[in-house]
């Protein structure tokens, strides 16, 4: 196995030399680098064109332009690693180090949430196989996968960032859009719970007129400016919490689970008012982190003394509660900053930007509060990201839907329904898993995108990342960029490949890797 | 079991509330901007370098930054008139004879770098050593020509470089600098140095990493004299290699060397964030140029960096920038004017669209030309003429002007703008009344006409005169394309509609008859057309020349009155016209989009564009 | 009585067995898939749609081959071309906003706006120099039609051809040729779209198309090996090859019959994916060039002129999501069809008559 490997990251490189020389050149055919000074009148034109042509070697044929490049990377086995400088005069290696960080920041948020979103999409119409749900959600998905990224970047502008900003100058809903949203809401809880046309019209009911009234409460009280849950909210989500993780993780016929969570929920609503304290102005980072480590602590002692049988499942379940349930607190934490933030000057009652990773006119005091400067980084993260999942999650919809289907068709499921267990047990405990291992190939190979992936989303929100830098780099017939970039991602892509056929055969040990 | 659905049921209403709490929209129009003082401008790239004057970081981004950091003798207003600043000096000519044209130029007194340190005309030493080739030789910095010297400047092998005699003197007092050159320079005005703080590269020279003291300051300076008046090769080049690469930096925050930032302009460089934006803060110590407007100023101007097109109409409309200054197209200037919030500004740009006939082979190439424009023939002007008759130019500026710039006008001229001196009379007197006369349909059947000599086959059915058209796959070019194709079908001319991604280096390549492009002149210039036209010149792609018109090209290079000149011009025009060698179609319209809040927004047709006037800004 | 319920649902649900069995009782594998696709109505329905609308655009439009030299032509109905202009007409055509080239078409009947239903000269507006804009998305659909056909059919054939060759054989061969694949998988797409638009922006769309293929069959044929990978390790190959087949035999005969429902399911993947991948590009400036057209081309160029003149991006918008959704539903027709263990959907009519015959039984 060790062989093979080292076998193939040798050919890694052969493959990565290769096309790194493919590609020099074909970028250096591409364009005109001298295109803009021919359109030039000043008088020391022949001078700049001179000058420039030295500066790029464009006297030199670029198959031999190529190796001097490649010197620098082969520099890189004895500790001189050049990639170069760009045109404008910058370290290559600058510029990407600068661009990875961003990029990541772009696409980590939404590539989680498109995985949590998609997979669990799917689980759900599978299980719900030929439902309403299950046509409704693929018929969404396709549409999803056929809307061109700059499209859907637009019309996300247009109503999550300038209309809704507009909205907030007189944050009321207006009837036909509380009922419109109602609507929604209940269709699609009905439908997700599915069940006999009784049941389905009274969940459609129930949602239908909670989410009426909760609407016309939010926008009677300029909740929309003035967000936050209270305790009160805090206590309703943990429950809703505790309940829903115990019924998926071990049933709620676990009285014992039920409680452990029920208590630790408890313990978080009754934490609410000291942590209040502890989230202070000077917090930090680390400030949350701790919070949500002494959670998972507290919630694991919880499990611990509650019940001596089947532990270790009780404990889960009771920390993944307290996990959860944590999350409302801090976003209500984010919430109450919302309002100064949203008055501040910097704001000026736009809070949803259209571009950019950061507020410039964010003033010292507020760009060193935590609070201020992550909701900041989150109003500015909001749109890409929301672009990024939307035309994704769509494919992890498909891919978890087919590979659940075809694991629920297997002769062990059948086995394990035979022998009585709960529709519960059997796809959590036996399908999921099976279901989940096909998509970890893709999820490898998604990965090696990223850095490709979101030229067309970094252009459009400002985003100075691998995908603009690329972009940029072809735009201005800058090589040695344009290099950077390509051999970053190329390895990125040759090792995910590697990682993935690896995976591969680690899974299904049918498949051979020939020595 | 029932109690779960019910919980499942609050948490459906819990959450989706909460998530369709940010898909709700309603119409509410936007509220005016309170009374704020910061501006902040669309930039289409980002900041790369704080010295606008290397050739690889003269971009449009750094330049900006410079003349909201920077004051010096002139700048252009939005006319484009060259205008004195009078609170930063005055210069004039103090001797004109045929080889000896001397300009004095002298700072006033009292002005100071933003660190204290006065500004005087050792400040102006360093324009000589960034544009003068024999300078940076004669200093061992190395030959500009042959390969980069010490100071990678842009200003090298201009005509400051070509004319200049021997290094500029400074005066006793120190406040002013007498230029030499070898004879009179018709653009003189706009050769003259502007001011840099040596005494800082003298300090970055000697590592340091603070503000220096007022004495330091002084010696610094003195020093920098001396290692100029002495060609101190060694310390020169420390300083060309600090001039040339310490400058480029992305990223301004407390760690930044304060030495880099000092500046005269009204503004001064505050923080940076890499490919983010730049802010930039009012310069306290300003004194150098106009002073601020009195109501309401502007105290900050931040350039955030975002790509033209919806992306930044969108920014405009949702108020994340006040200044839209990019290159719409018509679709996006509908889109600009939508915007309730904002106010479109049109203008017009010294840039200009022209069709260029190829007549020969250009300048050095060896590969004859044998088109149907081809040489001075009888037969080969009369195609010229007819095609030129047949440019439905009318047409081209309704579609390509007027849904930016009602008031914009068909251009006349190649040697003057419209609105300039003497384009009425030159317009009135070259021929090219020819071409604004009668209606397109007259000019085009004239054109069929001519053609028929020739073809007699030629009809607006049949096109038997292929013509081979030079043109980029820009939207614009493309659409004049298809203006001008349908058009001379007409004459019967079958013009080519491919573009070529590849055009500029195809500007000589005989195998097309003509060339569609625009001239992007940085400066109003009195001789700045004559490399156009000049046979063998170095912008006259099209094998044009003419030895008369050489002539009168070359007398341009004298000082004349402004009556000569357009003489002069007419003279050229006539000739030009007379050979139909070419047609100016339109100056490039502008457009600046701003916040309706933010008034004195002028659009200029030089760079810097919007922001020349930037000391009117105000809400 | 709950022991009676009991034993009808177990009698159903055999019954529903049964359904399924009878349905494909004495068919050969290839018509069973059939009967499965047809039954898709999803998928069925797309299939109309997409030959509906590949009809439609083409005779509309025409057909257009060759070089700008020697154009072959094959005029279609629509009495407007693309490379018409009438500034005038246009702009004597103004909409309430002032945009000119307002689009004629009107589907709502005189009972609702006043204006009876018309599709009038323009049905789709007028771009800015009053081009036909029905005639521009027509041709702009029949170039990306066959940007897109090019693509599928080049990314399946080298695709299959590279994937199967790889996973049959496997060792030094599967290892040379996965690096091939390596090879041209992290040649960025962008690049290529660069240098044809350079280099080659005359020669119209097909070039594009053919390297845009080139480029695309990466994913395909690492499907395709590792299907064939685990597909030859199956008893029914070793039974061929004790039998005697050769190599060629069982991949034709053997594994490739087996493997077509995944590189249809893949092959259709690529074909939207494809149509998308020509917007991005065109958006990015590296795909279709002006004045070639193509449904990116118009999408990325109009795509935000939505609060002026909407239809400019709405048609190109409409055709390029409706193809793309066509593709992807037959897709999963022709994935739930070639799927050996999916059951088929079994309605609430066909569960309704099992019960009765199993309570008729009981």
């Amino acid at each position: 196995m060790f062989a093979y490997i080292v076998r193939r990251l040798g050919m890694m490189m052969v493959v990565v030399f290769g096309a790194s020389f493919m590609a020099y050149n074909l970028e250096a055919y591409s364009s005109d680098p001298l295109a803009e000074l021919q359109q030039s009148t000043a008088p020391n034109k022949q001078y700049l064109i001179e000058r420039l042509t030295r500066d790029l070697m464009l006297d030199v044929p670029p198959p031999i332009r190529y190796f001097n490049w490649l010197k620098g990377l082969v520099a890189g086995l004895w500790g001189q690693f050049d990639l170069g400088m760009t045109r404008d005069k910058h370290s290559v290696a600058e510029y990407i180090g600068a661009a990875i960080p961003t990029t990541f920041r772009l696409v980590i948020g939404s590539t989680v949430l498109a995985i949590v979103i998609g997979i669990t999409i799917g689980m759900v119409t599978a299980i719900r196989q030929y439902s309403r749900f299950d046509y409704s959600m693929t018929f969404v998905a396709f549409l999803l996968f056929s809307l061109p990224v700059f499209w859907v970047a637009v019309l996300l502008k247009e109503y999550l960032a300038i209309q809704f900003n507009d909205f907030l100058l007189d944050p009321h809903m207006t009837w036909p859009y509380i009922i419109a949203f109602s609507l929604f809401a209940g269709l699609l809880w009905a439908s997700i719970i599915g069940g006999e046309r009784r049941r389905f019209y009274a969940v459609f009911v129930g949602v239908f007129v909670g989410n009426a009234i909760l609407l016309e409460v939010l926008s009677l009280t300029s909740w929309f400016i003035q967000p936050g849950l209270g305790i009160a909210g805090v206590a309703v989500f943990g429950g809703v919490i505790a309940v829903a993780v115990t019924q998926i993780s071990t049933g709620l016929d676990d009285k014992k689970a039920l409680y452990a969570s029920l208590i630790t929920a408890g313990l978080v609503v009754a934490a609410y008012y000291p942590l209040q304290l502890v989230m202070n102005d000077k917090a930090s980072l680390l400030t949350v982190i701790a919070l949500f480590a002494g959670v998972l602590v507290a919630a694991g002692a919880v499990g611990y003394f509650i019940t001596k049988i089947d532990r270790r499942a009780i404990m889960r379940t009771a920390m993944l509660t307290g996990f959860l349930a944590m999350i409302p607190v801090v976003v209500d934490r984010f919430m109450q900053e919302f309002g100064a933030y949203y008055k501040s000057d910097a704001i000026n009652g736009r809070p949803i930007p259209t571009m950019g990773q950061a507020n410039q006119l964010l003033t010292p005091e507020q760009a060193h509060n935590f609070w201020i400067n992550s909701l900041d980084g989150f109003t500015h993260v909001f749109l890409p990201t929301v672009a990024l999942t939307l035309i994704s999650f769509a494919g992890y919809v498909r891919f978890s839907r087919g590979s659940l289907l075809e694991v629920l068709n297997m002769d062990y499921i059948r086995t394990a329904r035979a022998k009585g267990l709960t529709e519960r047990t059997v796809i959590v405990r036996h399908a999921l898993r099976n279901a989940m291992l096909p998509l970890t190939t893709i999820l490898v190979n998604d990965f090696a995108g990223v850095i490709g992936g979101a030229i067309i989303t970094e252009s459009i929100f400002g985003w100075k990342g691998m995908g603009s830098l690329f972009n940029q780099a072809i735009g201005s017939y800058d090589l040695n960029l344009f290099m950077g970039v390509f051999i970053i991602s190329s390895f990125l892509t040759v090792l995910a490949n590697l990682v993935a056929d690896l995976l591969f055969g680690v899974m299904d040990p049918r498949i051979r890797i020939r020595k | 079991m029932k109690a779960t659905r019910i919980v499942r049921a609050v948490a459906g209403v819990a959450i989706s509330g909460l998530t369709i709490a940010g898909l709700s929209v309603a119409a509410v129009a936007p509220a005016g901007a309170a009374a704020r003082s910061t501006v902040v401008m669309m930039e289409t790239s980002a900041l790369t370098s704080l010295n606008g004057g290397t050739p690889d970081t003269n971009l449009v981004t750094n330049t900006d930054v410079g003349y909201l950091t920077g004051m010096g003798f002139i700048y252009y207003d939005n006319k484009p008139n060259l205008i004195r600043n009078t609170k930063f000096g005055h210069f004039e000519v103090v001797k004109k004879t045929a080889t000896d044209f001397q300009v004095k130029y002298t700072v006033n007194k009292g002005q100071v770098w933003s660190d204290g340190t006065p500004i005087d005309a050792v400040d102006l030493l360093l324009s000589h050593v960034l544009s003068s080739g024999k300078y940076s030789i004669a200093a061992g910095l190395g030959d500009p020509s042959v390969s980069t010297a010490a100071f990678d400047s842009v200003g090298y092998g201009g005509t400051y470089d070509g004319h200049v005699v021997g290094t500029p003197v400074l005066s006793a007092d120190k406040m002013s600098l007498t230029i030499k050159y070898d004879s009179f320079q018709p653009e003189w005005e706009i050769l003259g140095p502007g001011p840099s703080p040596v005494h800082t590269l003298e300090l970055l020279a000697a590592g340091k990493t603070k503000l220096g003291t007022a004495k330091e300051n002084l010696a610094a300076k003195a020093a920098f004299l001396k290692d100029f008046t002495t060609k101190n090769t060694a310390q020169l080049k420390k300083i060309g290699a600090i001039w040339s690469k310490s400058f480029n930096i992305k990223t301004v925050d407390s760690s930044t060397n304060p030495l880099l930032l000092v500046c005269n302009g009204a503004f001064k460089v505050a923080s940076a964030v890499a490919d983010q934006s730049v802010t930039m803060v009012l310069n306290p110590k300003y004194n150098s140029g106009p002073a601020m407007t009195k109501t309401n100023p502007i105290t900050k101007v931040i350039f955030s960096f975002i790509a033209d097109g919806s992306p930044s109409y969108q920014a405009l409309r949702n108020g994340d920038i006040d200044i839209y200054d990019g290159q719409p197209d018509a679709a996006g200037v509908a889109q600009l004017k939508a915007i309730r919030s904002a106010t479109v500004y049109g203008g017009v740009s010294m840039t200009y669209e022209h069709v260029d006939l190829r007549v020969g082979a250009a300048n050095g190439d060896k590969t004859e030309y044998t088109g149907p424009f081809a040489g001075d023939t009888q037969k080969a002007k009369d195609l010229r003429h007819a095609f030129l008759l047949a440019l439905p130019r009318g047409d081209i500026l309704d579609s390509q002007v007027k849904p930016f710039n009602p008031s914009g006008v068909v251009m006349n001229s190649h040697f003057t703008l419209p609105g300039q001196t003497g384009y009425s009379t030159i317009v009135a007197g070259s021929g090219v009344s020819e071409y604004t006369t009668g209606t397109q349909a007259e000019r085009t059947a004239k054109a069929l006409a001519l053609v028929k000599k020739y073809y007699p086959t030629a009809s607006a059915t049949v096109q038997p005169v292929d013509i081979k058209f030079l043109f980029k796959g820009s939207q614009r070019r493309i659409d004049e394309n298809k203006l001008i194709a349908a058009e001379e079908a007409k004459a019967g001319f079958n013009v080519s509609t491919t573009p070529n991604a590849a055009w500029s280096s195809n500007l000589s390549n005989v195998s097309y008859d003509l060339a569609m492009f625009a001239w992007a002149p940085s400066s109003v210039s009195q001789t700045g057309t004559n490399a156009n036209f000049q046979t063998d010149g170095g912008n006259n792609h099209s094998g044009w020349g003419n030895a008369e018109l050489d002539k009168i090209l070359h007398s341009l290079e004298a000082y004349l009155t402004p009556a000569q000149i357009t003489a002069k011009y007419l003279a050229a025009e006539k000739i030009v016209n007379a050979n139909y060698y070419t047609l100016p179609l339109y100056q490039w319209p502008t457009t600046i989009a701003a916040n309706t809040a933010l008034k004195g927004i002028k659009s200029a047709p030089l760079t810097p564009n919007v922001v020349w006037n930037f000391w009117e800004w105000h809400y | 009585m709950a022991k009676k319920n009991q034993e009808v649902e177990q009698t159903t649900e055999k019954n529903e067995n049964e359904i399924s069995l009878r349905e494909t009782a004495g068919l050969s594998q290839g018509q069973i898939i059939f009967r499965r696709f047809v039954r898709h109505r999803a998928a069925m329905f797309s299939l109309f749609s997409i030959v509906f609308i590949i009809l439609f655009t083409y005779t509309a439009s025409g057909i257009h081959l060759g070089s700008e030299k020697n154009p072959i032509t094959v005029p279609g109905w629509w009495g407007h071309t693309i490379e018409e202009i009438d500034v005038a007409g246009a702009n004597a055509n103004l909409c309430e906003n002032g945009i000119p080239g307002c689009p004629t078409l009107d589907i709502l009947p005189s009972f609702i706006d006043g204006t009876g239903m018309q599709i009038g000269p323009h049905p789709f507006g007028q771009e800015s120099l009053g081009t036909d804009y029905f005639a521009l998305v027509m041709r702009g659909a029949e170039q990306s039609i066959m940007v897109m056909l090019v693509v599928g059919l080049l990314g399946v054939a080298i695709g299959t051809t590279i994937g199967a060759i790889a996973g049959f054989y496997g060792g030094w061969v599967d290892a040379i040729l996965m690096r091939v694949t390596d090879l041209f998988l992290v040649t960025p797409t962008l690049i290529i779209g660069a240098v044809i638009g350079f280099r080659f922006g005359n020669a119209g769309v097909f070039p594009l198309a053919i390297m845009i293929g080139v480029f695309s069959w990466m994913g395909l044929a690492r499907f395709v090996r590792t299907e064939f990978l685990s597909l030859r390790e199956r008893e029914f190959v070793d039974a061929a090859r004790v039998a005697g087949a050769s190599n060629a035999r069982i991949i034709f005969k053997h594994i490739l019959p087996n493997a077509i429902g995944i590189i249809i399911v893949a092959g259709t993947l690529l074909l939207s994916g494809s149509i998308l991948l020509e917007s991005a590009l065109s958006y990015l400036g590296f795909g279709v060039q002006s004045p070639d057209v193509s449904l990116g081309l118009l999408i990325s160029h109009y795509q935000d002129t939505f609060t002026v003149s909407p239809w400019l991006f709405f048609w190109p918008g409409f055709f390029i999501i409706t193809i793309a959704l066509c593709i992807n539903f037959i897709g999963d027709g022709l994935r739930d069809a070639f799927d050996p263990r999916q059951k088929r959907r079994i309605t609430k009519k066909d569960r309704e008559q099992a019960k009765a015959a199993a309570k008729a039984g009981a």
